[in-house]
């Protein structure tokens, strides 16, 4: 079997040894998945599931960026705050 | 009865039945001449058939004959009139073609056993007419008569026989063929609504003429199935199901013709046994592919969120994805920790902030170090140090913004309980010593900003040791020795 899949994945030169080692990588860090068997989730689950989470974390972090910006609006300008507030915007 | 037709036989004249049967047969084909033309017609029809060595009959234009026919029934009324020696004279000129033509008659003849003088006549004659002039005259004459349709049939398929019989197909397809020449001439007598059989056979061995109509569809099957059998053991590939369905569905088919049972059946049994084994093969094949389709363009997304991916190998792309994906998620932290923490701020805390750094290496670390950070300047005594103290004092103070306790991942982090216990001390120092910047906050974006900006990167590992090894260092931070008092006295 190893033998055809290397056939297969010829020209992508990596071996499912390692997309498996990432996947789980990845499994371990979504938290949805981690809720999940592992043995049974697939590598397509987990990249979709990746991607997924990659998108709701961008989304979370536009939404804490916003809401940041509005809380540097109120405080002090001078203050240590809206320093703080202000590098965690600028990411 | 060839050499009757060549050799001018006079003593035919008295004996000669043409008049009858031509006009019967030229009845049947509908000749457009009237009937006192008929025999020359026929004749001129046949020109090499009914060649009727009456001098009567005779032609004089022989260059008609071999041209269309319209011409030569023109010609017959001329011929009537014309002098007998004017036509003999251009008998010779057809003489050849003439013979050549009786010839293949002739083998027609034999070839076709049809008991019916008519149709053997007329299949007989259009092949020759065609083979030798492409005329007007014999298409006419088929449409109009159902038995002139399998007759056509039986004329395309005498006249490829011989091609056929070269070699095409081994002995036993030869007699195949001639069983199904046989077949067909028996067709032509048999009704319209030929015997599926029958007719399978014909196309499946011709596979070159189509059935009249009536069962084009089981035809198609057969010619399909025959091709699929010929070339079964050579195709294993995704027309192996077809193959395989073709074969099963001729099975029926053929049950009636023994000869392509005991030569088809042998085929298509190996066949289906090898076809079945390579089908799996071709079906797994197939499903891998698709998984791997799947895959690819799983990770063709992925790459697309993470920013800044130049990496066209799949494993440094998923270890990227790997690394964003924890950045993220500690962006996320700071983020949501900050939100909760400037409403909580105070003035106090303002000396702290200067003191903090960290590499990326302390990411859970540092977020919950953040967090005591953040916490500390607040509250002078908190109680966060504690393993299980920092997280409820997180969810004390930063509400459920704070999603650490979520995300913390046991692996990256050693031992988080032992990095709260000892975060505030190795915070202090370790900022201190590192970054005394005026914000603390851009050190805890660098673990994300190394994506942005890579030379700000800063070596996880060290920072771990540096933060791990003053486990049980006190005090001498910035930060204010009663808060580490109280710390101490919270752990």
């Amino acid at each position: 079997m190893s033998s055809r899949r290397s056939r297969q994945s010829g020209a992508s030169r990596i071996t499912d040894d390692q997309i498996i080692d990432l996947v789980s990588k990845l499994r371990q860090l979504v938290p949805e998945i981690q809720n999940r068997r592992s043995d049974k989730v697939s590598a397509s689950k987990v990249l979709q599931e990746t991607c997924n989470y990659i998108r709701s974390l961008h989304r979370e972090v536009d939404d804490l960026s916003e809401r940041l910006s509005q809380l540097l609006a109120t405080i002090d300008a001078d203050s240590a705050e809206a320093a703080i507030i202000r590098s965690l915007i600028s990411q | 009865m060839i050499n009757h037709h060549c050799v001018p036989d006079f003593e035919m004249d008295e004996d000669y039945s043409f008049p009858t049967s031509s006009s019967a047969v030229s009845r049947s084909r509908k000749s457009p001449l009237p009937e006192e033309e008929i025999v020359e017609l026929l004749w001129q029809n046949g020109q090499v058939v009914m060649q009727s060595q009456n001098q009567r009959s005779i032609r004089r234009s022989p260059p008609p004959k071999l041209e269309q026919e319209n011409d030569n029934s023109n010609n017959n009324h001329l011929f009537m009139q014309e002098d007998e020696m004017a036509a003999w004279l251009h008998y010779p000129l057809d003489e050849d073609n003439f013979c050549a033509q009786l010839e293949l008659l002739d083998n027609n003849n034999n070839m076709n056993m049809s008991s019916q003088s008519q149709t053997t006549t007329q299949t007989n004659i259009n092949p020759m007419v065609r083979s030798s002039q492409p005329q007007p005259q014999p298409p006419p004459l088929r449409p109009p008569i159902p038995p002139s349709r399998r007759s056509e049939l039986a004329e395309s398929k005498m006249s490829q026989v011989p091609s056929r019989q070269k070699g095409y197909y081994d002995d036993e397809t030869n007699k195949r063929m001639a069983a199904a020449v046989r077949e067909s001439s028996t067709m032509v007598d048999s009704n319209e609504t030929c015997d599926r059989s029958k007719v399978e056979m014909m196309t499946c061995e011709m596979t070159v003429t189509s059935s009249p109509g009536c069962s084009s569809a089981s035809a198609e099957a057969d010619q399909k199935e025959e091709a699929a059998a010929g070339e079964d053991r050579k195709r294993k590939s995704i027309e192996a199901d077809d193959a395989d369905a073709d074969a099963d569905a001729a099975d029926e088919c053929h049950s009636e013709d023994v000869e392509f049972e005991s030569a088809d059946a042998k085929k298509r049994v190996r066949g289906s046994t090898s076809t079945k084994r390579s089908r799996a093969a071709e079906v797994h094949n197939l499903s891998e592919r698709r998984r791997r389709d799947r895959i690819n363009e799983k990770m063709k997304a992925l790459q697309e969120l993470i920013p800044r991916c130049n990496k066209s190998d799949k494993a440094s792309m998923l270890d990227e994805a790997i690394e964003y994906l924890k950045s993220l998620q500690l962006q996320v932290q700071m983020m949501s920790m900050g939100y909760g923490m400037v409403p909580m701020m105070f003035p106090g805390v303002q000396q702290y902030m200067p003191t903090m750094g960290m590499g990326i290496g302390m990411g859970m670390g540092m977020g919950m170090g953040m967090e005591m950070g953040i916490n500390r300047p607040m509250f002078p005594f908190p109680n966060m140090l504690a393993g299980s103290g920092l997280p409820t004092g997180a969810a004390a103070h930063l509400g459920p913004k704070f999603p650490m306790p979520a995300f913390m991942p046991p692996v990256p982090v050693p031992d988080p309980s032992r990095i709260q216990s000892n975060q505030s001390e190795q915070m202090l120092n370790s900022l201190g010593a590192q970054h005394p910047s005026q914000s603390w906050f851009p050190n805890f974006t660098d673990p994300y900003q190394q994506y942005v900006a890579p030379h700000q990167m800063q070596l996880p590992l060290p920072q771990n040791q540096a933060m791990a090894q003053p486990s049980t260092s006190k005090p001498s931070s910035s930060r204010g020795p009663e808060n580490l008092d109280n710390n101490q006295s919270g752990t």
